[in-house]
This record gives C-alpha cells, sequence and structure tokens, in this order.
C-alpha cells in the first residue's frame, strides 16, 4: 500500500523506511515507542554535538576577526563565553527539544539535518554540507532558502565584523596588510556546493523514485510532500497561526492568501541576506526563526532548534533588550497553550479563539526576538565601529 | 492640536521620536508605584462592585422554551409515586442486611413499566493522589486486587428508550439511595422520579432516552454516580474486576432471583447503555427543613470550579419560580449575611447610585442594600466553592465528561400529612417533566450560553468578560512593577559603574560587563526556578507520606513540613547556594530577584484564572500586595522614615498571612471559630485536596508557596 493514501503520512518515504519498522518493533517486555524515541535522542545528542563543534568554530573565528582588528585590548577577550557549550546545553535542555522527543516528532531529525548542513558549510566540508542542506530541505522544504547563508558561508568564511571595518581599520593605521584582510567571496567552493548538492539530490531523488516505484512515482511524493506544506490542507490546531487563518477564509480567496503567505517568507530573505551577509550563520539563524514562525504547520522542535542556534551568539547578543520580557512570554506561553487547548478540546468551555490567542502570542514573540535579535547585532558591530574610528558616528542604519 | 505640537518638538530636536505606545509604557512603568496603587485599588473595589454589575439571567438557547407545554403530570402518576414510597418506607423491606430488598423493589417497579433495568456493581474507589488529574480525562479507574465482598455498591438503572429518537441521546435523572438507613427524604426523592419516569414511558414527545440511575450512596454519593459514569464512558475491556464481584454470593442471588420471578422480561445482566448525555439532573429532598416555605436548592459547582451550562440553570429557575411557585436558592455564605460592614457599603453603593440616578436618569445600576449583601454572601460563597476545586454533589462526576448537570435539593416544609406529600410529589415531579422536556427539545449540546460565570443569586450572574475586569485590575501591576524594577536595577548598575570610573574609561567597563548586563536576570531566574523546583517536590511529598500506614494528621503534617525543610536546605546547597553568590556578584540584587519573582507570579496567576479562576482570584488577593511591597527589611531599618516604617509592618503582617497554611487557619478560624483549630486540619485539607484533583493543590504548592519563600528571601536579603 502507498504510504500516502489516507492522510496518515506526509514525510519522506525514505525516513519512513528507516524509522517506520522501529515504531512497530518492540523489545520484550518495553513499550514499543522506545526505540524511536532513543532514535530521537541520539540524533539529538549528534545535533549538540555539531552545534558545539560549530560554536567552537565561529568563536574562534570571531577572536581572529577581532585580533586582526587590533580590538584585543578594548574588549576583555578572557571575558568571553565559550558559546559552543552554551549553545549546546541550550539544545539540550531545552524542555522544547524534550517535548519534541517525548511526542515522537520528527523535527529532531529535521534539526539534525539542518545543522549538519550548518555544520559543514562552516568547517568546510562542502559534500556534508551538500548533503545536509539536501536531506533538510527533502524533509520539510523549508530548509531551502539557507542555501543563501550557506553560500556566503561558503564563499566568505564564517561569521565576521564587515568587512569595511577592515579596511577602515588598515587605512587608519596607513599599512594595507592584505594578509590580515579577511578573503574575498571566492566562487569556487559554490561551485562545489552546487555540484555536491545536484549529486545528493539526483541520489535522494532516485531512492524516493524506487521505493515508490509501484504507487505513482514521484510526482505521488512531491503532491503529497511539498503540496501538503504549500496548500495547508490540514487545518487541525497547531501552535501557528495558519490553521485558524484559513480555517476562517472564504475558499475563493484560499488560493490568494496562501501565495500571500508562503511570499511572505521570500519577501524576507533578501533584505536580510543584504544587511547581514557578513554573518552568515547569524542570518541562517534568522531565517530558520522565520521559517519557524510563518511555515504552515510550525511544532515546538521548530523553536528549539531556532533557540539552541541563538545560543552562538551569546557575546555579540549580551546588550539585546527585552531578554527577561521574552524569556517570561516563552514560558507564559508554553504553560498557558496546552491549557487553552484543554479548556477547548476537552472542558468544552472554552472556544478555538482561546488557543488562538496563544498561537498569536507566540507568533509575536518569535517577531519580537527575530527584530530584537537582529538589532542587537547590529549594535553590536556599530559599537565595533566605534571602537575601531574613536568617534561615535550617527546611526544611519 | 496634540500633532502639531508634538511636529513642533521633533522639529526643533532631530533625535529619533520614540513612538507613542513607547512612551506611554516608560511613563507607566516611571510612575509604577502610583499605577499600582490605583489598579490595586481599583482591582478589589471592583471585586465588591461584582454584585451591582450582575444581570439578570436570560435563557440564551430557543430551542429550550421552558415552560411552553402544559405539564402532563397527573394525579395518577403521582399516586404510583406515593406506592413506591411507602413500599421503600415499609419496614419489611429493610429486612436484608445489604438493602438489597429495596434495590430489587425498585427494578421490579421500572420493570413494570416497561423500562430497560440493570444492576451495576461497583467497588468504591479509593483516594488516590493524581494532582494533574484534572488535567486530563478521566480513566478507566485501576482495577485493585483486593476487593472484598463486602464494599460493594448496587447502582440501579432503568432506561426508557424514546419513541421519536434514534438512541442517540440521552438524559440522565439520578436519585441517590442508600438502602441502609434511607430517610424519609430519599424514599420521597426516588417516588418523584418514579412519578416522571412513569408519566415518561406513556409520552409521545420523548426525543432523548431517559436515564434512571438510583445511585447507590452507601460510599457517597459522588462515588456511587462516578463509578456508573466511568463504566459508561470508557469501558473496561479487562475481565478483572467483572468475575471478582460476581463472585460474591448475594450478588449473585440478587440476579438468580431476578432471573426467575421476571423471566423473559427487560432485565438484563450487562451493563446497559443509551446515547450521549444532554445533561443530567441529580434529585435530593432534604429530610429536615427549618424554612417555612417549599425551597429549591442549586448545587453547580464541579471540579476545578467547572460550572454547568447557565441555561440548564435558568431552565430549573424559571420553571420552579414562575411554574411551580418554589423558591429557589443557591448556596450562600451565611456568615457574610449579618456582617454590618457590608452593609454599610451597601448602602454606600446605594447612595451612589442614587446620586447618579438623579444626574442622569438613565444611568439606572444601583441595587437595594440588602440585597446587595445577598449578593455578596452568595457570590462569595460561589467563589468559594469554585475555589476550592471540590464539586458540591454527584453533579460533579458529570462535569469530567463534559456533560452538564446540577443537583437540585428540595427541602420542603415539612408535615406528615398526605396532602402535603401529594402535593410536594406532584409540583417537583412537574418541576422535573419540565425540565426534561426543555432539554428534550435541544437540538445540540449546551453551548449557546455561559459556562464561566459566578452566581449573584439564582437569577443573577457575573459573566467571565465582567469578573476578569476586576482580576486584570488585581494582577496589572505585577508586570510593571517588575518592568520598573528591572529598569532600574539595570540602570543604577550602570549608573555607578560610570560614576566610578573615569570617562575616558566608561566604553572599558562597558564592554568589561558586557557578558552580564542585559543578561544580569538569569541568576535571579536560576534561584526563582530552583524555587519553584522545590514548590514541585513539595507539592509530591504528600503522595509517599500518604503511603506510611497508621499516620494521623497531626504528624504526617509534621514529616510534611520536615521533608520541606530538609529539600530546601539540600537544594540550596547542590545547586551552588544562589543566593550567597548572588549577594557577591550585585548589589541590587535583591531588585532582580523581585523582578523576575514577579514574573513569576504573574505568569502562574495569569495561568490559574484559566483552569480555575476563583482560585487566581483568591491567590492574587494574597499574593499580589505581599509581592509588590516586599522589600530587604534592613533597608526600610536603614531608611527609618514613617513610609518604610509602614512598608516593614505590611511586609511582616503579609509574609505571615499569606503563607498557605496561615492563611489556611486563619480563614477557618473566621469561619468556625478559633478555638477547636488543630495542625492537622491542614493536612485533612490537603488532602481532600488531591483526593478531589483539584487544581487548587497545585496552584498553593507550585505557584503560592514559592512564591512566600521568595519573597521572605527579599524581606531577610542582605544588602
Amino acid at each position: 500500500m502507498s504510504s500516502y493514501a489516507g492522510s496518515m503520512y506526509h514525510g519522506s518515504p525514505l525516513l519512513l523506511s528507516l524509522l517506520g519498522p522501529l515504531t512497530v518493533k518492540r523489545i520484550e517486555g518495553q513499550p514499543n515507542h522506545l526505540l524511536y524515541s532513543l532514535v530521537s535522542v541520539i540524533a539529538d545528542v549528534v545535533s549538540a554535538m555539531l552545534i558545539r563543534a560549530t560554536g567552537q568554530n565561529l568563536r574562534l573565528a570571531y577572536l581572529r576577526s577581532l585580533e586582526s582588528l587590533d580590538l584585543v585590548k578594548q574588549i576583555d577577550v578572557s571575558e568571553f563565553l565559550c558559546s559552543g557549550d552554551i549553545a549546546a546545553l541550550i539544545y539540550l535542555c531545552n524542555p522544547f527539544t524534550i517535548v519534541a522527543c517525548v511526542g515522537l516528532s520528527t523535527s529532531p531529525i529535521e534539526n539534525m539535518a539542518v545543522i549538519l548542513c550548518l555544520y559543514g558549510a562552516c568547517s568546510r566540508l562542502i559534500p556534508l554540507a551538500a548533503f545536509g542542506w539536501v536531506i533538510a530541505t527533502h524533509l520539510s522544504l523549508y530548509p531551502a532558502i539557507l542555501i543563501i547563508p550557506v553560500i556566503f558561508l561558503l564563499g566568505c568564511g564564517p561569521d565576521s565584523p564587515p568587512r569595511k571595518l577592515f579596511l577602515q581599520r588598515h587605512q587608519q593605521k596607513e599599512v594595507l596588510n592584505q594578509s590580515k584582510l579577511p578573503p574575498g567571496f571566492s566562487w569556487r567552493p559554490i561551485i562545489h556546493f552546487a555540484f555536491w548538492a545536484f549529486l545528493w539530490s539526483v541520489y535522494v531523488l532516485v531512492l524516493c523514485g524506487i521505493s515508490l516505484k509501484q504507487f505513482g512515482g514521484l510526482w505521488e511524493m512531491f503532491k503529497s510532500t511539498y503540496g501538503f506544506i504549500l496548500t495547508v490542507e490540514d487545518l487541525s490546531p497547531n501552535i501557528g497561526v495558519l490553521w485558524y487563518f484559513f480555517a476562517e477564509v472564504f475558499e475563493f480567496f484560499r488560493n490568494f492568501f496562501l501565495i500571500v503567505f508562503h511570499v511572505n517568507i521570500l519577501f524576507m530573505i533578501l533584505p536580510l541576506a543584504i544587511r547581514l551577509r557578513h554573518r552568515p550563520c547569524y542570518l541562517a539563524f534568522v531565517y530558520v526563526a522565520i521559517c519557524s514562525m510563518l511555515k504552515s504547520y510550525p511544532s515546538v522542535g521548530d523553536s528549539a532548534l531556532y533557540l539552541g542556534l541563538l545560543g552562538w551568539f551569546v557575546n555579540e547578543l549580551a546588550d539585546m533588550q527585552f531578554s527577561l520580557f521574552l524569556f517570561c512570554g516563552y514560558v507564559g506561553v508554553s504553560l498557558l497553550s496546552p491549557v487553552m487547548h484543554n479548556l477547548w478540546i476537552w472542558r468544552g468551555t472554552g472556544n478555538a479563539n482561546f488557543y488562538f490567542t496563544t498561537a498569536m502570542v507566540y507568533a509575536c514573540l518569535q517577531i519580537v526576538l527575530v527584530v530584537e535579535g537582529v538589532s542587537a547585532m547590529l549594535n553590536h558591530d556599530r559599537k565595533l565601529r566605534i571602537l575601531i574610528t574613536g568617534k561615535p558616528q550617527d546611526a544611519k542604519s | 492640536m496634540a500633532e502639531t505640537k508634538e511636529k513642533s518638538l521633533s522639529d526643533e530636536k532631530p533625535k529619533p521620536r520614540v513612538r507613542p505606545i513607547v512612551r506611554l509604557g516608560i511613563f507607566l512603568i516611571s510612575h509604577s508605584f502610583h499605577v499600582s496603587v490605583v489598579c490595586c485599588t481599583a482591582g478589589v473595589l471592583a471585586l465588591f462592585l461584582l454584585p451591582v454589575l450582575a444581570k439578570n439571567t436570560y435563557i440564551s438557547e430557543n430551542a429550550l422554551m421552558p415552560g411552553s407545554a402544559s405539564p402532563m403530570l397527573s394525579n395518577q402518576h403521582v399516586s404510583d409515586g406515593n406506592r413506591l414510597v411507602k413500599d421503600l418506607t415499609n419496614p419489611n423491606s429493610k429486612s436484608s442486611e445489604t438493602g438489597i430488598e429495596s434495590h430489587k423493589i425498585i427494578a421490579q417497579y421500572m420493570l413494570d413499566l416497561g423500562a430497560e433495568v440493570s444492576f451495576h456493581k461497583f467497588h468504591p474507589q479509593m483516594n488516590q493522589f493524581h494532582p494533574l488529574h484534572f488535567f486530563s480525562s478521566p480513566d478507566s479507574g485501576k482495577i485493585q486486587e483486593n476487593y472484598s465482598c463486602s464494599s460493594y455498591g448496587i447502582n440501579t438503572v432503568g432506561i426508557i428508550r424514546a419513541p421519536r429518537g434514534d438512541g442517540k441521546e440521552a438524559i440522565v435523572l439520578v436519585t441517590p439511595y442508600n438502602a441502609l438507613k434511607s430517610g424519609f427524604g430519599e424514599a420521597l426523592s426516588l417516588g418523584i422520579a418514579y412519578s416522571v419516569f412513569s408519566l415518561l414511558t406513556q409520552v409521545t414527545w420523548l426525543a432523548k432516552d431517559i436515564i434512571w440511575l438510583v445511585a447507590d450512596s452507601q460510599y457517597g454519593e459522588y462515588a456511587a454516580v462516578a463509578a456508573w459514569l466511568r463504566e459508561y464512558q470508557t469501558p473496561k475491556f479487562s475481565s478483572l474486576s467483572a468475575p471478582n464481584a460476581e463472585m460474591c454470593p448475594d450478588v449473585n442471588n440478587l440476579f438468580e432471583l431476578k432471573g426467575h420471578s421476571i423471566s423473559g422480561s427487560k432485565f438484563s445482566n450487562s451493563f446497559r447503555r443509551a446515547g450521549t448525555m444532554a445533561a443530567a439532573l441529580v434529585l435530593k429532598v432534604r429530610d429536615q427543613n427549618e424554612q417555612f416555605e417549599d425551597t429549591i436548592s442549586i448545587y453547580a459547582e464541579a471540579s476545578n470550579g467547572q460550572m454547568p451550562n447557565l441555561d440548564l440553570i435558568n431552565v430549573v429557575n424559571y420553571l420552579a419560580v414562575h411554574r411551580q411557585g418554589l423558591r429557589v436558592n443557591v448556596e450562600k455564605l451565611w456568615s457574610l449575611l449579618n456582617s454590618s460592614w457590608l452593609k454599610s457599603l451597601g448602602e454606600i453603593f446605594e447612595s451612589l447610585a442614587k446620586v447618579a440616578k438623579s444626574l442622569y436618569p438613565k444611568w439606572k445600576f444601583g441595587i437595594p442594600a440588602t440585597e446587595y449583601v445577598e449578593g455578596t454572601a452568595t457570590l462569595a460563597s460561589s467563589l468559594y466553592y469554585q475555589a476550592l476545586g471540590v464539586p458540591t454533589g454527584p453533579h460533579g462526576a458529570f462535569r469530567d465528561y463534559q456533560v452538564d448537570a446540577i443537583t437540585l435539593e428540595i427541602s420542603p416544609k415539612f408535615s406528615l400529612d398526605k396532602v402535603w406529600r401529594n402535593d410536594i410529589l406532584l409540583r417537583g415531579g412537574r418541576l422535573i417533566e419540565g425540565v426534561i422536556r426543555s432539554v428534550n427539545n435541544l437540538l445540540e449540546k449546551f453551548h449557546q450560553s455561559f459556562f464561566l460565570y459566578l452566581l449573584t443569586s439564582p437569577s443573577k450572574f457575573v459573566s467571565v468578560g465582567v469578573y476578569m475586569i476586576a482580576f486584570a485590575l488585581l494582577i496589572a501591576p505585577l508586570p510593571m512593577v517588575a518592568a520598573s524594577l528591572y529598569v532600574d536595577a539595570n540602570s543604577s548598575s550602570k549608573r555607578s559603574k560610570g560614576d566610578s570610573s573615569t570617562p575616558s574609561a566608561i566604553t572599558d567597563t562597558d564592554e568589561h560587563s558586557i557578558a552580564i548586563r542585559s543578561w544580569r536576570w538569569l541568576n535571579s531566574a536560576k534561584l526563582v526556578f530552583i524555587v519553584h523546583l522545590w514548590g514541585a517536590i513539595v507539592s509530591l511529598l504528600p503522595y509517599f507520606i500518604s503511603q506510611i500506614p497508621d499516620c494521623s494528621p497531626t504528624t504526617s503534617f509534621m514529616i510534611w513540613v520536615l521533608l520541606s525543610i530538609l529539600s530546601l536546605l539540600t537544594l540550596n546547597s547542590v545547586l551552588a547556594s544562589p543566593l550567597a553568590c548572588a549577594k557577591a556578584t550585585q548589589e541590587k540584587e535583591w531588585a532582580l530577584v523581585k523582578s523576575v519573582t514577579i514574573s513569576s507570579v504573574f505568569i502562574g496567576l495569569g495561568l490559574m484564572s484559566v483552569i480555575n479562576f476563583a482560585t487566581a482570584e483568591i491567590g492574587a488577593l494574597l499574593m499580589v500586595p505581599m509581592c509588590l511591597l516586599a522589600q530587604p527589611l534592613k533597608l526600610d531599618v536603614r531608611a527609618g522614615t514613617l513610609r518604610s516604617f509602614c512598608r516593614m509592618i505590611c511586609n511582616l503582617v503579609l509574609g505571615h498571612i499569606a503563607f498557605p497554611p496561615a492563611a489556611f487557619f486563619l480563614l477557618k478560624g473566621m469561619l468556625d471559630g478559633f478555638g477547636n483549630a488543630n495542625v492537622g486540619d491542614f493536612w485533612m485539607w490537603v488532602e481532600s485536596l488531591w483526593a478531589w484533583n483539584s487544581a487548587t493543590y497545585l496552584f498553593i504548592g507550585m505557584v503560592q508557596l514559592p512564591c512566600w519563600v521568595l519573597c521572605i528571601s527579599i524581606l531577610f536579603h542582605t544588602c
């Protein structure tokens, strides 16, 4: 029988053939979801290790760029926190990660693919990055936009202060030491990446084609995975906002609003990419956060991912505003939302609006997080510039 | 005007313009003291205004049409009911020790009417510790091994199939009955139910099945109804418990006898079901009555302050008052009725309303002072029972399955003459008939009217939209004060650093504190988290303590207190004694701790207001002043002004009152007098809370207690 018969499964056929048997098989005397939850736990631990390695990479790159800017004296480097360790800890201890694991969702595996892609790009393992990107896109479509940060990462290396600052610094000293400048954009690794991405996607598609040969082939797969994501067919309540909207919208406007909502994500890609091009990992974080806010079937696993990635930038984001407010908001919403759901579905004394309120608050919190995070990062860059030029400039951006 | 002014201002200063909403936020935060005083006063005042703001009830669902048909219950049915009452009160029927005889009589009567009859045997469930139970649906019940034959109850269930229905919906009528020591009241309630039942077997308009449950109340009315509902809604597929009960000779005896005497009839051994329940009525008749007219009391509070749909109460109230001429009562706190301060408050409101009316004739919101006092007493009891989270009757079991149910308790003016008995049978029966007929008209579930309300009289209610205002006003200062403290603590540390260092080094020190500046609160958050963790541990401890055999409440309570203190000390030392290390690093630590505490209290209260409003309201009345006022005593002593002295006194008093056991004993003392207060009482009370799955228990353990501990730690902070 086709795995897409009915509306039980809308994921990748490869994932099903790998993990499907695990959900059925059982060890003597143990509950039968044990094996699959073990896989989720392993995936999460691997993700945390990759996050740690990437974080250390980023920290080294940051220190190196500070050194080349001669800012080491002004900024006490010993105060710097180990961002990799913090990020990994945040990812592992986050209740959202644990809940996603307990709920036997596939998001640990999707998150692992995304992190694999970023790790590969940071440590310039191009085949690994391409593999992560292809698998992440194959599993949930939205990570496709991560190709932009990956290109920047491969092209100019990991996060660093804007290139302009380096030029200014060296103009001040009037010695143009080329070796201290960060390397410019290079196309070679990107062509490599494109080649590997092509190779991996052909590989994945062929595997999918083989596994779905009798059941309508690849077209069937695209229709019930990507199509299902893009047309928002399932309107059962989740922590996102789209289900409510599309339950309310008139049928003949549906297509229009589908386009509007999906283009929403695409609209934000370009401006952010221009503004944050010197910090590709941060760009990736912002993209992941925006996706988890606007995707059609969000889950807490997505939040777990971007909150973990946020840990990479503890040093840069030390001045972030509203941190206590955001923290309390996340705690409050994550407690209130199950209660509202209970009130609506179980007790029957509430209605859909009760639950949707928490979903809206959650979306707002994510927006505030992204806005404040980006502005804190830009402020950080501005502060570095002030330290270099020695005089505060009028903030124009 | 304002816009041009703003423009000219912005022309003068080319600085980045602050948005109005941000400006408003800054204004509120900088004046947080005044704002919080105003908000809290307004919140308390609004709470006392609620009886004035109560609206008259109205029947929201058109399909109900109460009282549109004339009652069909005739004297014939009443005499049928009378016959049953006589048979039951007959001393011969009480010969059997288990009271099986009377169950047989009832079953026989039901069978004679042509109803399907079955017996349901159940074992009373032990009190179990499941504090999160309110959140999930009831399970099918644990199967216990050690059932003894001596402790089981028998519910008699009669079902009339509706001639016009499809058997998918049902209305339930429950009469608790204790066959061993039944009073005359219980027999009378059976009589009323029987007369209605006998009418309903004949009528043609019935569209929903009628289930008459005679609940065996020898182990409590609630337990019997809950056991039957559990069996009805979540059938057990394991065959473990059923044979257990069947092995008992008495029960077998019962079935055999039945089988012999009435073969081929509608009696069945298996559990019988009808459709989903549209509504349920629990009918009781009180034995003694001190009142001079026939009254009917409505009990509606189910577990965790859940209420049935208001329409159900409306229908009963309308039919009882306007058709049957019965007085309708809801529970009141009687001690409040004679309080003079409440009366004077009511008079103030009344005179205010008069003044307002003289100013503008369309403002008509005043109610007479006596009515105000009664409304407040009813509201207080409504709040109290909702806050307790313990159902006020067997109807509570239905609400757990989303069935609207109320208990009607008829208290007739007592006399033993036969005319009177017939009269009460007729009027009670007609009331029940009318309600059933109305519910029978329903096309959907009850959904039109309110689920979230407080009653101030049987015909007046305060809806969620009104009472939430009082609550929101009360807790509105919390986020504001938290924000202002947070901003204060952050800016003060910056300022002190700026002062101490030369201007050239400012940027340097800024960079130096880079890692802690914006995330300084994390340290306080850790402390708050640890205390809440401790709260969770404290809430779980009774589970283990209750396992200790032969433990008196007082010793249990003592063990609990000791273990709690021990666990607090252990947590404090294991997790690197957060208070000490925080003190070393930051000077305004207490402000941050207070800020995070207030935030957590805000979250907790907001959460609780959704789960159980009444608990949150009462908790807020206790906790909000305590949280807002908390300040290190040392600072107050050092300041030495009158204001700080007042604050110190307030802090000390609140610190004593808001401790949950202290608050409990104070309330208990106020209600019953301080004479017989016992330390074990608190344990008993807490035990009843967790046995009834009350969320209040969790609230006390995980919100109020940690908040109190944190406030105390702020009070004794050495800064």
